[in-house]
């Protein structure tokens, strides 16, 4: 015969239809976010893993300054790859923003089509989705170049695979998909466009793939070598430094372990919910209880009575969850890398791990926690129980309140004494809620106010970096030779604001986080720019400092990116400059150690733009446009992420806070029974019962901003370490205090409301009904 | 008279399950009065107090206390009512678990403008050692003891007392007993008590009868004994 008890759950469950239906509720939206996430991000990865092989995403690709011929196109197939053309002409648009238009390729860098058709007669341009996603562009609407001659219908959205980040220039910090745009035209409209500007860019594809990084480093370094004495290369960009294609792929996933921190901790919040309700059922049922133990029930059976229901609401929260994870919110977490990344179309792939990590372990987090519960609950004797004496071994004594103390502020202490086991939960929930309503409003600010940091301390409006045409590395002597002579005397400003410097690039040592470029600046003696003592040692900017935590003293280690060499400098000193991770040392110093020769100069900084440098010599210009970049992109990506973590903030605590009042108010049913038989009203019964809860919460919401503050500042540091290069400063503006309390404030009254209800609702016949 | 009920009339439940608790009952209490309602079970006499009480209501009849009539009244001045003319005693004490014994009077005292003196309260009921306890650390006895401070301590017009000695042993129903009585005689409230126990008759002014919803006897009790001396 089954267990008669089981009767029992369906009824407990329609008696408890609200407090079950909420934490249903949120057991769906975060095991299902979760799970959508878990989805959609490995779907993602497979789809771009795949897409190398799938689109024939090139292994590197080139630039000359003009055509190459047919002889020398054998030669360098010669040296082990095929190449492909892969022209393209930039125009600037008339909305500020600048279009790489391509011919379609068909061999190498497949396009993949995501809305509409291709294009088939010239005026018809298909453009990358991400930029039209940024730009308000859609199928039909049409682009019109900035000087208004030419106009292209768009008859599609498209991504192509080797811009699943739109990196304008390799060495840009940060892609710009707002400012700068990838389209594919047909031959006939390229042809017809503006041949000047033509821009001879060769694709091309190892005939043996090397295995490794370090393989594929040696044997692009080997090429370019090679190709530079068949030709004069302009650029020469092998795959993987090719940030329009690594740079997605190195991104994505890492969110996962924040995604699954997030679930389990909503769970155990949850887990320890139950764990409340159950000894609150335990003890409203003692008398049940004792006769059952007493008749022969056994422990177990009475803890898998008890532990039914929040497990098993667990389980289908999970599996529907999981549903709408791989229906609804698969879509909501690949929107999130589609307003990040030019990804192409992805193909769901069922993912046993997300199905572990969102159903399983969820469900034995909750039969742990509420096993503990219960077998700690029910240790007691069935005699116990029936005398509905549930103290344990010792009877807990009043804390002493003295007698001054008013009647009703006793009172509201003795309701706190009694649920401090709720309020913990409570304190905890919020601690979480608002940690996360804290990041939701803290990362737009933070960003804003970074960019004005920025803007405050730059070193100089514009820092030109010059760039050593890649003839001058490569191709024959007596070519390289001219080239750097060129470039000398082409390279030169009469800008009276332009000061040279020197800079070096190295890499920080691969630890813990992976390893970034830091930039070595040579200042000029009594710059008029940098301002520090560098005649004394060398500085290092703050955002370096509070990065690394590097204090004045220290000593700092970096390495060349590709090779083993390694350099120490001891730091004497902080220079406040957030923008970037850079050490300031003296020209003469820094030439002197990287052997680059007394004269040596890689750019200039300036206050007021400088006009007389040839385009082809400026590798790239430093303006506050450049570095804000990398917040700007981090607001478009990121930003409408953080509203929809505020809506979830906000309804974790709301449901906390929801089902922990109901608790209090349902264990004290019988004394507000008792207390309205007293003559009570209901105002008087809920400055008693509710506004020790409002006290608690206020108070928990005061002490909480400290504590978050601190984890904040722990985790973002965290995050700023593991998923960004550079430093974004954390700034907490006063604001967010204000708006976190007042969000904790506002939802709990219109919990508090409820909770009047309830109290209203309480039966006076309570406290006579449950005499026995 | 300061309580009369007149024609009171309640059933619960509808149709074929519908039971009529009180079939029409008149009755007048005196200020002052110590009534005990007897009867067997379902007889209707707790149905009866907590129409008195107020905490439940009448089908039909009158209830008039002190000239005003509880039919008419509404949800907040029953509560006041209850607040300033009733004092409640039930058999399982129903004491708020959380508060101390002195926290538990405190309750009632807070709803009078002149309640009685707490201390002296906790000396007559003979329990002033136990004032910080927790109702779980008390005996039954001290609870109901307890119970009756918080009913008493706001000095109401009438103390309603449900079954006050059902929990208890008989020493303790005597000690409780002997309790109510002082009560009754030092602070001069209306006694109605609800009882099974046939013996409590004799220390009550008047005796009233139940059966099946209706009132079989109602009489002053001429040889009144003090609670002392019962026995049963």
């Amino acid at each position: 015969m089954k267990n008669p008890l089981r009767k029992r759950l369906p009824r407990e469950l329609k008696g408890e239809l609200g407090k079950y239906l909420v934490v249903f509720i949120l057991m769906v939206l975060t095991i299902g976010m979760v799970s959508g996430f878990l989805v959609a991000d490995g779907s993602m990865i497979v789809a771009y893993n795949d897409g190398f092989e799938k689109y024939n995403i090139e292994n590197g690709n080139f630039r000359t300054n003009q055509q190459i011929y047919k002889s020398q196109k054998e030669e360098i197939q010669n040296l082990g790859i095929k190449l492909y053309e892969n022209f393209y002409i930039e125009e600037p648009l008339d909305n500020g923003s600048t279009m790489r238009f391509f011919k379609n390729r068909i061999e190498i860098n497949g396009v993949c089509l995501m809305k509409g058709e291709l294009p088939k007669a010239t005026g018809e341009i298909v453009i990358d989705r991400m930029y039209a996603d940024n730009n308000d562009l859609k199928v039909g609407d049409t682009l019109k170049s900035q000087s208004g001659k030419q106009t292209w219908k768009i008859t599609g959205l498209v991504a192509l695979s080797d811009y699943s980040c739109l990196f304008q220039n390799n060495n840009d910090s940060m892609f710009d998909s707002v400012k700068f745009g990838v389209s594919v035209v047909t031959p006939e409209e390229f042809d017809a466009m503006d041949q000047d500007k033509l821009q001879y860019n060769y694709s091309w594809i190892y005939d043996k793939q090397p295995k490794t990084e370090k393989e594929e480093k040696d044997v692009s370094e080997e090429l370019m070598e090679n190709i530079g004495e068949i030709i004069t290369l302009e650029a020469f960009v092998p795959r993987y430094l090719n940030q329009a294609i690594t740079f997605t792929g190195d991104d994505m996933g890492s969110d996962k372990a924040m995604m699954l921190i997030l679930l389990y901790i909503v769970i155990v919040i949850m887990a320890f919910v139950f764990g409340i309700t159950i000894s609150n059922t335990i003890r409203r049922e003692a008398g049940v209880i004792g006769t059952l133990r007493a008749s022969g029930y056994t422990r177990r059976e009475l803890i898998r009575h008890y532990m039914a229901l929040p497990v098993l609401v667990t389980l289908v929260g999970a599996l529907v969850g999981n549903i709408l994870g791989y229906t609804v919110f698969k879509n909501v977490c690949a929107g999130m890398y589609y307003g990040s990344y030019s990804l192409p179309t992805y193909v769901t792939v069922w993912s046993a791990e997300a199905f572990l990590l969102t159903t399983v372990i969820p469900v034995i987090i909750m039969l742990v926690v509420n096993y503990g519960v219960l077998r700690h609950k029910l240790r007691l004797s069935p005699l116990k129980f029936l005398r509905r004496d549930l103290s344990g071994r010792k009877r807990k004594k009043a804390i002493y309140l003295s007698p001054v103390i008013k009647i009703f502020s006793r009172f509201r202490l003795r309701v706190i004494f009694q649920n401090m086991s709720n309020y913990l939960v409570l304190f905890i929930g919020i601690i979480f809620a608002n940690l996360l309503l804290m990041f939701g409003l803290l990362l737009p600010s933070a960003l804003s106010h970074y960019q004005v940091e920025i803007q405050n301390n730059m070193l100089a409006k514009y820092q030109y970096m010059l760039q050593v045409p890649v003839s001058a590395a490569s191709g024959n002597k007596f070519d390289s030779l001219f080239s750097i002579l060129e470039f000398y005397m082409s390279a030169e400003t009469k800008n009276e604001d332009a000061e040279e410097f020197s800079a070096y690039s190295l890499n920080t040592l691969p630890g813990k986080y992976k390893s970034e470029e830091v930039l070595l600046y040579g200042i000029e003696p009594d710059s008029r720019y940098v301002k520090a003592d560098l005649d004394k040692g060398i500085y290092i900017s703050s955002a370096y400092a509070d990065k690394y935590g590097i204090h004045p003293g220290d000593t700092i280690t970096l390495k060349e990116k590709y090779e083993k060499e390694q350099y120490s400098f001891k730091v004497t000193g902080i220079y406040d400059y957030t923008a970037g991770l850079c050490v300031f040392m003296t020209r003469t110093q820094l030439n002197e150690t990287f052997d680059l020769g007394q004269d040596y100069y890689s750019g200039y900084f300036s206050n007021t733009r400088i006009t007389d440098i040839k385009d082809k010599y400026i590798g790239s210009v430093v303006d506050l446009d450049a570095l804000t970049k990398i917040s700007r992109q981090l607001d478009v990506s990121m930003g409408s992420m953080m509203g929809m973590v505020n809506g979830f903030a906000i309804v974790i605590y709301m449901v906390l806070i929801y089902l922990l009042s109901k608790i209090i108010i349902e264990k004290n049913a019988q004394s507000i029974s008792m207390v309205k038989i007293l003559g009570y009203t209901n105002g008087e019964i809920s400055r008693l019962y509710i506004m020790s809860t409002s006290l608690v919460v206020v108070f928990c919401l005061l002490l909480s901003l400290p504590l978050e503050t601190v984890i904040m500042k722990v985790l973002f540091r965290e995050m700023m370490l593991s998923s960004i290069s550079g430093w974004i400063t954390l700034w907490i503006d006063p604001m967010i205090y204000v708006q976190m309390f007042a969000a904790g404030i506002i939802t709990y009254g219109i919990v508090a409301l409820l909770e009047f209800r309830r109290v209203k609702k309480v039966p006076m016949d309570e406290a006579l009904k449950n005499v026995e | 008279m300061f309580l009369q009920i007149q024609g009171i009339k309640k059933s619960f439940g509808a149709g074929d399950s519908r039971v009529d608790v009180l079939k029409g009952l008149d009755l007048d209490i005196e200020r002052g009065e110590f009534c005990v309602l007897l009867g067997p079970s379902g007889s209707g006499k707790s149905t009866l107090l907590n129409i008195i009480g107020g905490i439940d209501s009448a089908d039909e009849g009158n209830l008039v206390i002190d000239g005003e009539r509880l039919a008419d009244m509404s949800e907040k001045k029953l509560s006041l009512y209850r607040r300033k003319h009733l004092g409640y005693i039930f058999q399982m004490y129903n004491l708020i678990p959380n508060l101390t014994v002195r926290e538990n009077i405190e309750v009632g005292a807070y709803l009078s403008d002149k309640p009685l003196d707490v201390d002296e309260l906790l000396h007559t009921l003979g329990i002033y050692e136990h004032q910080r306890k927790l109702p779980n650390q008390l005996s039954g006895g001290q609870q109901q003891r307890t119970a009756i401070g918080r009913a008493i301590v706001k000095n109401p017009d009438i103390l309603l007392c449900d079954e006050p000695t059902g929990a208890l042993d008989y020493n303790t129903s005597k000690e409780i007993l002997k309790l109510i009585e002082t009560v009754n005689q030092k602070y001069g409230n209306t006694i109605v008590m609800v009882t099974h126990n046939d013996a409590i008759k004799d220390m009550a002014d008047r005796v009233v009868k139940l059966r099946d919803g209706m009132i079989r006897k109602n009489y002053m009790n001429e040889h009144k004994i003090p609670a002392a001396e019962l026995d049963w």
